[in-house]
């Protein structure tokens, strides 16, 4: 059905619009199975690579003196990044009212928590013997240790924990309307599992003021949350003394590339949960038109402070850090080109045409690209770095090893996988959103013309 | 000694809903013994009234402070009790505290949210309330909580005059 019918919200019509946001929960088909059991052989196989790694040693893996960060550093950096986005234009576009951010909501929350549970196993996998992170939290045990809270370290155990809890809690508080939808819907053990997870939810004038309340506090509290999660992974960096981290602008342009590559991974999700689950009406040319206006403002911005960045250190010509810069320019020209032409010289120009905004094959491929150039700048940000520090004399050279390859790609399955499963069990399009929307919607004449409008409760 | 019931009205689409609610208000119930059970929300007004108060800012408010006292605690507390001289580094170092402060307000203040906001709903309720799964195909409730007897018997007589499609009453499987 078209959600611009200018008839009122009947029954039949709410049936409608239920039956095709609920269409990723039917009964898998074969291509499903298909799908999540490769991607579930892939995540086994990245298992395989840590079982492997933990039993001979960080040794299998291509880090070394003085490159200590490799790709799960890298890989972490990326999937904090990619979760930043998810919840904070939620939250924005929440507190915004934007009218267009209905469809795009749930797959963004979502993406959040998978992307930071998927970031949340790297620093345990760098650590060569997991166990061991018992020892960060702050639980008296009998060596007497406690943990060191002057350690950015710390603070990203703490940001990142603070950061899963908030955004699952986001994503749990927006769903918990269409759990009493599907609890309704479902019957056997769905119908328990959802009931539970509905907490006897009726849609009581009242709960739904409290709801509307809650969600608009929670919007409000989980932006600084995600703003200190990616400012204290930076801090990571900028806290020690190396050339080409010990930087003011880190936390900021950490952020803004945060929000770059989680903008571009939304648009990527968007175009896949439209194709997969037939959602045209509801993923329409204007939401990716507005997201790319978004992605086009981020690129701008991380554009502007990556230039500032590299003039500051051009200007300045402090020996140390601009032999950094050589380094990374020679070592790694063809990197560094793709990671400009992804993140700027193809986006900016491309996100200037609307017709480019509103065609969906252009602004997957666009997406994509920004993604690749994300990853390659966090690569080029912590790999050149470590390995052309300030002595000369441990110089070294980093190559990721068919270890770190495998877990790196098992992240991204177990993303896939995670968020393929989300779909099957719950609703991926927020129900209530949409609903609510159209509750609001009307029309008004103006002069000759009889033009849509927003009711607003304010 | 009579018992509150509540009784709840079925309507098809808003206009009805609300001039149920409306005929309820007229027949001698009050705001506050009338609510709307919908898929969707509708402005305050629109169908009925929530008076009541919310205290939500507050308790997220007061988880948020409990928080920062907690995370104090954690840093510059356990630090200042179990002093640990590293150079010439002061004990209790403020930007860190600071951090750490900082990441358990935000937790408490959302934790707060969340627990605040399930309780001035009242929830969990698995307690078999008056509900209807039409509700959430599309249909509008209209409760409203009533005397058994000769008030419920009114309240059905509104609730029906009014067109409701169904009438359930609390405790109706």
């Amino acid at each position: 059905m078209s959600m611009s019918d200018e008839e009122d919200l009947t029954p039949e019509k709410v049936e409608a619009v239920q039956q095709d946001l609920t269409s990723s929960m039917n009964p898998p088909t074969w291509k499903w199975f298909l799908l999540s059991g490769f991607l579930g052989l892939v995540v086994i196989w990245g298992a395989i690579a840590w079982g492997y790694q933990i039993r001979m040693g960080l040794g299998v893996a291509g880090i070394n003196l003085p490159v200590m960060w490799g790709f799960y550093i890298v890989s972490f950096v990326f999937w904090v990044g990619l979760s930043h986005s998810g919840t904070m234009v939620s939250a924005i576009l929440r507190l915004t009212k934007a009218e267009w951010r209905r469809p795009i909501l749930r797959g963004a929350e979502a993406m959040t928590v998978f992307a930071i549970m998927v970031a949340g196993t790297f620093p345990l996998i760098h650590l060569g013997r997991p166990w061991k992170l018992l020892y960060f939290l702050p639980i008296p045990n009998q060596r007497g240790l406690w943990p060191n809270f002057r350690s950015p370290l710390l603070w990203d155990i703490m940001a990142i924990t603070v950061y899963i809890i908030g955004s699952s809690l986001f994503l749990y508080l927006g769903m918990l309307p269409d759990l009493a939808i599907v609890r309704d819907r479902s019957s056997g053990w769905r119908k328990k599992l959802y009931s539970m997870l509905a907490m006897g939810w009726r849609g009581t004038a009242h709960e739904w003021r409290v709801f509307a309340r809650a969600s608009t506090l929670m919007a409000v509290l989980i932006i600084p949350v995600a703003v200190s999660v990616h400012s204290i992974v930076s801090w990571d960096f900028a806290m020690t003394l190396v050339p080409g981290w010990h930087s003011t602008i880190f936390a900021p342009y950490f952020v803004i590339g945060a929000i770059f590559s989680g903008v571009a991974a939304v648009i990527t999700l968007m175009v896949i949960i439209r194709k997969a689950f037939h959602l045209e009406a509801y993923l329409r040319p204007i939401h990716f038109d507005n997201m790319g206006k978004i992605l086009l403002t981020v690129s701008l911005l991380w554009s502007y402070f990556y230039f500032a960045e590299i003039l500051t250190t051009w200007y300045g010509h402090k020996p140390i850090e601009w032999e950094v810069f050589i380094f990374t320019g020679e070592k790694y020209c063809f990197l560094l080109g793709l990671m400009v032409l992804g993140n700027s010289f193809i986006t900016i120009p491309a996100l200037c045409f609307k017709r480019i905004r509103r065609s969906v094959p252009a602004m997957l491929l666009i997406s994509l690209f920004v993604n690749v150039g994300m990853f390659i700048e966090r690569f080029l940000i912590i790999v050149p770095i470590l390995s052309h520090r300030n002595v000369p004399f441990i110089w070294g050279d980093y190559r990721p090893t068919w270890v770190e390859v495998s877990i790196m790609v098992a992240a991204f399955a177990g993303f896939a996988l995670l968020y393929t499963l989300f779909a099957k069990f719950f609703p991926i399009v927020s129900i209530n959103d949409m609903l609510e929307g159209e509750h609001f919607k009307s029309e008004a004449r103006l002069g000759r013309a009889k033009l849509k409008t927003i009711i607003t409760d304010e | 000694m009579s018992n509150r019931v509540e009784i709840l009205g079925l309507y098809k689409d808003l206009e009805t809903a609300a001039a149920a609610a409306e005929a309820l208000v007229q027949g001698g119930f009050s705001e506050k013994e009338i609510t709307s059970i919908s898929s969707g929300p509708y402005p305050d007004g629109v169908i009925v009234k929530d008076e009541g108060r919310s205290f939500l800012r507050w308790i997220s408010l007061a988880g948020g402070m409990m928080g920062a006292g907690f995370g104090f605690l954690l840093a510059a507390g356990t630090a200042w009790l179990y002093p640990l001289h590293t150079g010439d580094k002061p004990i209790i170092s403020l930007f860190p505290v600071g951090i750490i402060t900082f990441e358990f307000m935000m937790l408490f203040a959302i934790l707060g949210t969340i627990g605040g906001m399930f309780l001035e709903m009242g929830l969990p309720g698995f307690k078999n309330k008056v509900y209807d799964p039409g509700i959430s195909q599309g249909l509008i409730g209209i409760s409203v909580s009533c005397q058994d007897g000769a008030q419920q018997n009114k309240a059905v007589e509104i609730l029906q005059g009014a067109g409701a499609v169904k009438i359930r009453n609390e405790g109706q499987p």
